[in-house]
């Protein structure tokens, strides 16, 4: 029998939402042009050669080791690019990822990247092609949503504060901005330096459907422990309790 | 009291909410707080470069002309008496286009600090307790809205 990797427990949408980021099995939202995303991002121009940091590795006589013969290197190493980093803010009013969300994410389907959550954002570092293809694919999925998510390199408040009135997370650098036809554009990079042109990166999401797509458990909209008062939990928190049970008494009793 | 809008105010809601606010009446002090909005952005590789889009966020509050420097997500009042709290309520209602909080109590403190007592000396206007950050500077911070009645003034 084929196994088929369990990612996470409950019938709940959130359960389900939460199965569908960490197997990388992820609707295609929108299509950002690679050269935006490199731009946004705000490590090289779009269009200007990777630097390196090493001789590509067919160049290098790496030592004879079978586990280089078996584990093929990511484009990226093989071609010795520098490590870099993306790291992403998601509001907790109904954005469609948490960064624990994201973390899971990256550490299941990207090969090669190191991810961390801290807070309330989510930083991922790969080699400097893999990296630029792991974030196109995270900002053209159901993973991000314009408004409530937005790449943030540096001064990342805004997870756990309240939105703008029109609906976007707060931003103390203003990188993104609502234009007048209610499509979202990146005017700086992710560390705040403004971009030589707006990027266009589309229509933020209704609030039905962030509350459909969204990977947080809140009060208004699918709560974490049940209805207030229901007696019947729903099984990811049987299971928490349950890890926690087995964490706890292992600290204990390490037999 | 205390104002919790559920949501950041842009700069022309909070010109309408606090014009709304001063008109009710009965306004002994007011202060507006929420995150800051710098200048420049203030660390990393892009540090020290202006952010045009904070610039000129002006609103004018009883003909008086004061510049934000905060994302308005909280105004506290002194009010001279209850019977004016539902002209407050009213003046919300009037002004904000999304859900808000009103919070009775007393949220300005009258006995002077260690802090205060540093920067303004013993004999410090108690007027101005609670009502700015201790560092703030009082020129930039501080807006006295009506001369004739010298209780009435508004922070910023």
């Amino acid at each position: 029998m084929a196994y088929t990797p369990q990612y996470y427990p409950g019938n709940t949408s959130v359960g389900a939402n939460r199965r569908k980021h960490m197997s990388g099995n992820l609707e295609k939202l929108r299509d950002i042009p690679e050269a935006d995303v490199v731009a946004i991002m705000g490590h090289r121009a779009p269009g200007a050669d990777y630097p390196s940091t090493h001789p590509p590795l067919k160049e290098m006589g790496e030592p004879d080791c079978p586990i280089r013969q078996l584990v093929e290197p990511t484009p990226g190493a093989a071609a010795g690019d520098r490590v870099r980093y993306s790291q992403f803010a998601d509001s907790m009013y109904f954005a469609p990822s948490i960064p624990y969300w994201r973390s899971y994410w990256a550490a299941i389907n990207c090969r090669g990247a190191d991810p961390g959550t801290l807070s309330g954002r989510q930083i991922i570092e790969a080699r400097e092609r893999d990296i630029e293809a792991y974030t196109k694919k995270l900002m053209d999925s159901e993973m991000t949503d314009v408004a409530r998510c937005s790449m943030r390199g540096c001064t990342v408040h805004g997870h756990s504060l309240r939105l703008e009135e029109n609906g976007m997370m707060f931003d103390m650098l203003a990188r993104t901005e609502m234009g007048a036809d209610g499509n979202v554009y990146y005017v700086k990079n992710q560390v705040g330096i403004p971009l030589d042109k707006k990027i266009n990166v589309g229509k933020p999401m209704s609030e039905d459907e962030l509350k459909k797509r969204t990977t947080i458990f809140r009060y208004d909209n699918i709560p974490y422990g049940g209805k207030v008062g229901a007696r019947k939990f729903d099984e990811a928190l049987e299971a928490l309790h349950h890890m926690w049970e087995l964490r706890t008494k292992w600290g204990f009793r390490p037999e | 009291m205390e104002i919790l809008p559920s949501r950041f105010l842009s700069p022309e809601t909070t010109q309408k909410l606090l014009n709304e606010l001063y008109k009710s009446g009965g306004i002994v002090r007011m202060m507006i707080q929420g995150p800051n909005l710098p200048r420049t952005v203030t660390y990393g590789p892009g540090k020290g470069l202006p952010i045009e889009e904070h610039r000129n966020l002006l609103v004018e509050v009883g003909g008086e002309v004061l510049e934000l420097r905060v994302k308005v997500g909280r105004v506290r009042l002194e009010l001279e008496g209850e019977e004016f709290l539902p002209g407050i309520q009213a003046a919300c209602e009037r002004a904000l286009p999304f859900g808000f909080q009103i919070k009775r109590g007393r949220f300005f403190r009258e006995i002077s600090t260690i802090s205060d007592y540093a920067k303004y000396g013993k004999d410090a206007d108690k007027r101005i307790l609670g009502l700015v950050d201790p560092r703030a500077k009082k020129e930039s911070a501080l807006a006295i809205l009506s001369e004739k009645d010298s209780d009435e003034k508004e922070e910023r």
